[in-house]
């Protein structure tokens, strides 16, 4: 695990970790690849600036997996973090080892949510755009979100606070006081709760109580719990993982041995230079993503497939509108299991591919989704105040 | 997905697979292929196209000029520069 | 056979706003390298885009000049590639739903008038600029060119001669510099052409392969490439001399051939998407009517306007529609004196023949408009001889803040209307010239002439001519 730690003398309540997809000034961001190892940022993400402001410390950075795509970090090229063959996720270890309270993240492809639900801890993807992207390594620029991960609900909502604005220099940042419903909007726990029932039919035991104990939770204090299958939401993965890799195939393109980073050293001509670059310096689930988002974007499947993965997005929206015109959020599991494997990757390098099937409908939408007790819960659109109501019922937060 | 389109695709993206990766990413795209007939298994014909999640439109900056970084700011971790340029092979029209 | 050579067009029009088009770097020339560059358009992570409002409303003006419908909803797409000029491997540009669409250009050549249909005007990022001759192995790379804007007209193959492209191409350029969207220096590249071109029996209503040439500088080139295309296509069908394949040409004025180039296997699939952090531009009523309301009027329209109402005659109104800029100088300056005729005269005998004296371009006139008008004013009120008026004109273009009335006071350029001064000055002159008093006397006109230039130049050009002539003919016949 790569660790930074910059201000060690900082209280440890106002000291933060943001992971290695935020930009740093003061410290490397690699976004978990050789192509940008030791790769020194120009400016602060917007994140950091107004962490910063607000009088936190960035204490230091938790590595990810390569461009933040895969399960829980393991496609670092650090190499994955594992304890007794399970993989672990650096923002978590920094958590739970009491360095830090929170870690703010870059959300590409639900890594951080999978992390937070197999170790117990909270996390919030808030309303895409009500977070600045400045300054934080593209990948999936039409899904991923600035996020924060804590060990209490209280924490979580106190970092979302400070994060939580309008910004100028992001084209795609909602108005300030789109962004102020954030802070503004009711909070109140959810009165009734529709638990997707098709995503809890594909996890194990373990997931299965935890989502047990969720209704649980919610039932004992007066929450209405309906049970539904939705088979339009239940293609969501299908259709962000086109999405996802064509944008990422634009996105790392930029990265050619050229300006800065990665340079092979073996090359006589350009295109030698730019093909030895990229295939020595990014891995394997990368470079696949690479060439299934290039696939999906040329001139034969354009139509067939990219375009049809952006008609879905707004079936998915409209299915997740349909639900909330009944239900304050929607119940489903983070992951298939409480802890990864060494094996489980081995067996299918692609496992991401599948696992987030969990995580796709928040990313596809950009609704708010909170993790708590190991459960993920979406809501409509600034609707996070609900959401850390309601987060607190399941996780028992100031009982 | 077959060998000579998967060539195509890693001339198009500057990349280099070994047999066993084009083996791997061969099955990938086949599971793709049952993604992708789960998808055609909903009709989108009346569907919009959807890019952006939410509706913000027209949103445009001033045209006023600046320029924060110097030359050296920016290439100080470029692999090699010369007289202020990035430098590459020579490369021919 | 007779053949017909079909002829579309793709221009490029750098736009000449102050910063870039996604980032605030400075647009302008002239820089070291790599010196107008910022981590954006250098191709590192994080910087997100936003578009420059400006290049917005250069593309919805050209667009207008050029009779173009306008799209209300206007979006960015991502076009990728790798080339070292191009530092995301992506050029941002408008593919799905482009500023402008479905226009006319009216061309006039020896054939008549014609007109040219506009397919579309899009809007995006230039790309970088690659230096091949500073070392043997090594391209340089300079990125200060990266991400201006540009606007890129695509005609439909409406053309069929070198003749009508280059009408074409000076019609463009006008409309252009006349909306003062951009600079259209084939030169200095901020006017760049590629030619699609087929060849075809005339008659046929089938178009032949179609090859597309670029990198052409000149309007000269791109006759020339033009020329040399045909007579290649015409070669190949009618001889069979090789088998045209559609394909990027690259021109070479030097050798005055054109040649293939390099066709990776790769080549054409762009993989064109929209961009997720640029938002859908929607321009209201309100912009579009504003945008509307800047248009200038047409040369020709201008040209109406001074044979017509202003009663200039059709050489000089022709001399000043060239440029907008001295339109503009000549319309200020009629503003203030009043009298077309002599605010026209002013601009063609004088401040046209020192911008070419000064080997500026009409373009380039930076003289007040409303300054000339005063100093014309000056001049038609006999406050300002019209000699010493020039004088000053020649100093207004070194200072562009001259205000005509202070300066001529200041270096003594004021008429004198004092008999006085006159008659003591023709005094003294007949007095010192006594040749030239004599000859006068023996009825040589010239040396009138002679003496009245004296009398002039002691008097420092200050005294109305009618004045002088008579005291001095008087003072003389009155010996």
């Amino acid at each position: 695990m790569k660790f930074y730690t910059a201000n060690a003398d900082v209280a440890a309540e106002r000291k933060v970790a943001v992971d290695d997809m935020i930009l740093t000034k003061t410290m490397p961001t690699a976004a978990g690849s050789r192509m940008l190892d030791g790769y020194m940022s120009l400016f602060d993400a917007e994140a950091i600036t107004k962490l910063t402001n607000a009088g936190y410390a960035v204490a230091g950075k938790t590595d990810v997996g390569e461009f933040a795509i895969d399960l829980v970090g393991e496609t670092s090229y650090n190499g994955a973090l594992t304890k007794d063959g399970t993989l672990c996720s650096a923002s978590v270890e920094a958590i739970k080892s009491g360095d830090v309270p929170a870690v703010v993240s870059l959300d590409v492809n639900g890594s951080v949510r999978r992390a937070a639900a197999q170790n117990g801890l909270v996390s919030i993807k808030p309303t895409y755009g009500t977070v600045s992207r400045f300054g934080t390594v593209p990948v999936a620029c039409s899904g991923e979100t600035v996020s924060v991960m804590a060990d209490s609900v209280a924490q979580c909502r106190e970092i979302l606070d400070v994060l939580v604005g309008h910004d100028d220099k992001d084209g795609t940042s909602l108005s300030e006081e789109q962004c102020a419903l954030v802070k503004t909007a009711d909070a109140k726990p959810a009165a009734k709760i529709a638990v997707l029932t098709n995503f809890c039919e594909a996890v194990d035991d373990a997931v299965s109580a935890k989502i047990d104990a969720a209704k649980a939770a919610l039932t004992e204090n007066g929450v209405d719990v309906c049970e539904i299958a939705d088979e339009k939401i239940a293609v969501a993965r299908a259709a962000w993982n086109i999405l996802m890799s064509s944008e990422l195939c634009n996105n790392v393109s930029r990265y050619d041995g050229v300006k800065y980073g990665y340079r092979t050293q073996n090359y006589t001509n350009i295109d030698e230079l730019y093909t030895n670059t990229r295939t020595e310096a990014f891995g394997e689930l990368l470079k696949t993503a690479i060439l299934f988002g290039s696939d999906n974007l040329s001139t034969e499947n354009y139509m067939k497939v990219y375009d049809k993965a952006l008609r879905i997005r707004r079936v998915v929206c409209e299915a997740f509108e349909a639900l909330f015109r009944q239900y304050d959020a929607v119940l489903l599991p983070a992951c298939s299991k409480l802890a990864y494997t060494e094996d489980d990757i081995k067996s299918d390098k692609y496992i991401a591919f599948e696992e987030n099937q969990f995580t796709a409908p928040a990313s596809i939408t950009g609704l708010p989704v909170v993790v708590a007790g190991s459960v993920q819960l979406i809501g409509n659109k600034f609707s996070e105040n609900m959401l850390f109501e309601t987060a607190k019922v399941i996780a028992k937060e100031g009982e | 997905m077959d060998r000579e389109t998967l060539r195509r695709l890693e001339l198009l993206n500057q990349l280099s697979l070994t047999e066993t990766q084009k083996e791997e990413v061969t099955a990938f795209f086949s599971d793709r292929e049952k993604d992708m007939a789960m998808l055609n298994a909903i009709d989108t014909s009346q569907t919009e196209r959807q890019v952006h999640v939410m509706p913000i439109m027209t949103v445009v900056r001033e045209d006023v000029a600046s320029q924060p970084f110097t030359v050296e700011e920016l290439q100080k971790g470029a692999p090699e520069t010369d007289q202020g340029y990035w430098c590459v092979p020579q490369v021919m029209e | 056979m007779n053949y017909e050579t079909v002829i579309g067009l793709e221009v490029h029009v750098e736009l000449a706003t102050k910063s870039k088009i996604f980032c605030s770097c400075n647009a302008k020339y002239g820089a070291g390298p790599n010196e107008h560059v910022c981590p954006a358009c250098c191709g590192m992570p994080g910087m997100l885009p936003v578009v420059n409002k400006r290049v917005v409303d250069y593309g919805m003006k050209a667009g207008m000049m050029l009779n173009c419908h306008i799209n209300r909803t206007t979006t960015f797409d991502k076009k990728s590639y790798y080339y070292p000029d191009l530092p995301c491997a992506y050029q941002t540009t408008q593919w799905f739903a482009p500023v402008a669409v479905n226009g006319t250009v009216e061309i006039e050549t020896s054939k008549g008038k014609k007109n040219v249909r506009i397919k579309q005007i899009h809007m995006e990022e230039d790309a970088g600029k690659l230096v091949h001759d500073l070392a043997e192995d090594t391209t340089h790379v300079d990125f200060n060119r990266t991400s201006v804007p540009l606007i890129e007209i695509v005609s439909q193959p409406d053309l069929s001669s070198a003749e009508e492209v280059e009408a074409y191409l000076e019609r463009l350029k006008m409309l252009l510099r006349y909306a003062k969207v951009a600079e259209c220096a084939m030169e200095h590249g901020t006017m760049r052409c590629d030619v699609n071109l087929s060849v075809r029996p005339e008659g046929s209503d089938q178009l032949g392969v179609r090859t597309e040439m670029k990198n052409m500088n000149s309007i000269e080139a791109i006759k020339h490439a033009i020329e040399y295309e045909t007579a290649r296509h015409i070669d190949a069908i009618e001889n069979g001399t090789e088998v045209l394949v559609q394909e990027t040409r690259r021109w070479d004025d030097i050798k005055g051939k054109s040649f293939a180039m390099r066709n990776k296997e790769t080549a054409g699939d762009y993989r064109y998407f929209p961009d997720p952090n640029l938002m859908p531009v929607v321009i209201d009523d309100e912009w579009y009517d504003s945008i509307r309301e800047s248009l200038p009027e047409l040369p020709e329209e201008k040209f109406a306007r001074y044979t017509g109402e202003l009663g200039l005659n059709e050489y000089d109104a022709a001399q000043l529609i060239k440029s907008i800029a001295l339109c503009e100088c000549f319309e200020a300056a009629y503003a203030v004196c009043g009298n077309a005729k002599e605010a026209s005269n002013w601009m063609i005998s004088e401040v046209m023949s020192i911008l070419n004296q000064r080997k500026m371009t009409y373009d380039m006139l930076n003289v007040n408009g409303t300054a000339l008008g005063e100093l014309i004013k000056l001049v038609m009120a006999g406050e300002v001889g019209r000699a010493n008026g020039k004088k000053i004109l020649a100093a207004m273009f070194d200072d562009t803040e001259i205000v005509p009335a202070e300066y001529a006071k200041a270096n003594g350029y004021i008429m004198s209307n004092d008999v006085g001064l006159i008659e003591k000055v023709v005094k003294e002159v007949i007095a010192s010239e006594e040749k030239a008093v004599n000859d006068y006397k023996n009825g040589k006109e010239k040396a009138l002439m002679s003496l009245f230039g004296r009398c002039m130049k002691e008097l420092k050009g200050n005294c109305d001519p009618q004045v002088l002539k008579s005291v001095l003919t008087e003072t003389l016949n009155n010996q």
